[in-house]
């Protein structure tokens, strides 16, 4: 066992935990912060998408002991309080969530995608997303979704 | 609930790394994006079975820059795809690495894979490889007791193997720069576009005048049982005329070279033709 320290979801937390756990066990299970999900295990379908330092990673590829002292942003810290943040009501809106599994995992990719690039072209969302695999959608009613927030985002500032 | 049991240490300075690697034993493994690590462990794949010692390499500074000197380019081993992809100096001066670069994975791998442990973990697909051979890419490489340089030609030594003993760590990607009147390609075929293994791949480097091949690189991945390049092809075009008829005849012997250097598998059949076009079509857009 080690005790790590990091930030999760904007607060600092300290557990103990085994060093050899993957981030996607800690989050699920000692943090019962169950949005991030398992779908491959492999880095293939990122269900398990986190943003680790503002960089969207796959949390099943990512041990609890390399986490120490990072930032950790998962689906459950990005609404403000009761308010769904924009891409959230965005992706509800446009038809974006069907079975839903996917997509915490797709809502990280893009809202990492918006950080970086307000403005995105829609072959630097589909570059953002490639690595979120969706059975239900198609894809098309995501990117909507995407494109709609960057639109909103700019009115707001 | 997944537990590789084992420890893993997270040191904060290269010097840290060299001495827990030369106190260690065969069950110690340097853990960088752990793409292929944890993946690997996940599978019970044997390169990984009984490791007891991850030493994480992801805090160490030393080896995280891309530094341009002269005619030179340095790539820290620890630099990851997504670094790669937003220097200016890889678009600039090595367009097929970051070629290469860019079609790895998906964001999330990009964002944590590393250029060193692609060409450590020498999977036949990895994509750097064919792209830093034509670059004539040589490796720095550490032990707490020894500094050494190394081509990645000579590193590379069979699939899924390589000259790195145990204590080694590599450190540096060292790079000539090539002058202006190179150019180059770089090519991928998947089953798809993203997150997907290649199946081929192939770049092509080559400074001509007036028509002349002055200097002709050419080295392939995924199709070869590790990346290589083609030193027959490389000296029956030099000094030719790079005219349509030299790109067919080279097409053609990539094709005998490849089987030479695979034997025939059942892939070959469609695979054969598809690099021969794919040859052919990378040397008619570079002329
Ligand atoms: C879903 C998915 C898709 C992928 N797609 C592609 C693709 O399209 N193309 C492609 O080429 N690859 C692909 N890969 C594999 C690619 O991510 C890895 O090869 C990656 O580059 C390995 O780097 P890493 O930092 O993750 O290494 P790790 O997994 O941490 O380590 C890999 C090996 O290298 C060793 N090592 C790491 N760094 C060093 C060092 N500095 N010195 C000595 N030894 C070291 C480790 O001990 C280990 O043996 C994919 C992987 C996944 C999971
Ligand atoms: S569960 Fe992590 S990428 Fe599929
Ligand atoms: S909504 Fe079902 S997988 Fe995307």
């Amino acid at each position: 066992m080690m005790e790590i320290k990091f930030t999760l979801n904007k607060r600092e937390v300290v557990i103990q935990t085994e060093p050899g756990i993957r981030v996607l066990d800690l989050l699920r299970e000692s943090f019962n912060l169950t949005g991030t999900k398992e779908g491959c295990g492999i880095g293939e379908c990122g269900a398990c998408t986190i943003l680790l330092n503002g960089l969207a990673v796959n949390s099943c590829l990512v041990l609890a002991a390399q986490i120490n002292g990072c930032d950790v942003l998962t689906i459950e810290g990005i609404a403000e309080g009761n308010e769904l943040h924009p891409l959230q009501k965005n992706f509800l809106l446009h038809g974006a969530v069907q079975c839903g599994f996917c997509s915490p995992g797709m809502v990280l990719s893009s809202y990492a995608l918006l950080e970086k690039i307000p403005n995105p072209t829609d072959e630097e969302i589909k570059d953002a997303i490639a690595g979120n695999l969706c059975r239900c959608t198609g894809y098309k009613q995501i990117i909507d979704a995407v494109k709609e927030t960057a639109k909103e985002l700019k009115m707001i500032k | 609930m997944m537990n590789l049991n084992c420890r893993i240490l997270s040191p904060g300075s290269l010097a840290e790394v060299l001495q827990l690697l030369a106190d260690q034993n065969s069950s110690t493994k340097i853990l960088a994006g752990g793409t292929d690590v944890v993946t690997g462990i996940k599978q019970g794949s044997k390169r990984f079975i009984n490791t007891d010692l991850l030493v994480d390499i992801n805090r160490i500074p030393e080896i995280k820059n891309i530094k341009k000197d002269k005619n030179k380019i340095t790539i820290g081993a620890g630099v990851t795809f997504s670094d790669l992809c937003a220097s200016e100096i890889i678009s600039n001066d090595l367009p097929i690495l970051k070629k290469a670069a860019s079609t790895i994975g998906s964001m999330q791998i990009r964002n944590r894979a590393t250029i060193a442990g692609n060409f450590v973990n020498n999977a036949p697909c990895a994509d750097t490889v064919p792209a830093l051979l034509v670059y004539n890419a040589v490796l720095e490489i550490e032990s707490l007791t020894s500094k050494k340089e190394i081509s990645l030609q000579e590193f590379l030594s069979g699939p899924y193997k390589t000259q790195l003993k145990p204590g080694e760590i590599v450190t540096k990607i060292i790079i000539p720069v090539p002058d202006d009147n190179y150019r180059g390609d770089f090519y991928k075929l998947g089953r798809r576009r993203a997150v997907a293994i290649s199946r081929l791949t192939l770049a092509v480097l080559v400074r001509h005048e007036n028509n002349t091949i002055k200097d002709i690189r050419i080295s392939s991945g995924a199709i070869t049982p590790i990346g290589t390049r083609f030193q027959n092809l490389e000296k029956f075009a030099s000094r030719k005329n790079f005219d349509e008829n030299l790109c067919r005849e080279l097409s053609q012997k990539i094709g005998e070279e490849v089987l030479a250097a695979t034997g025939l598998r059942w892939s070959s059949a469609y695979k054969l033709p598809v690099i021969q076009q794919m040859l052919f079509q990378l040397l008619m857009n570079l002329r």
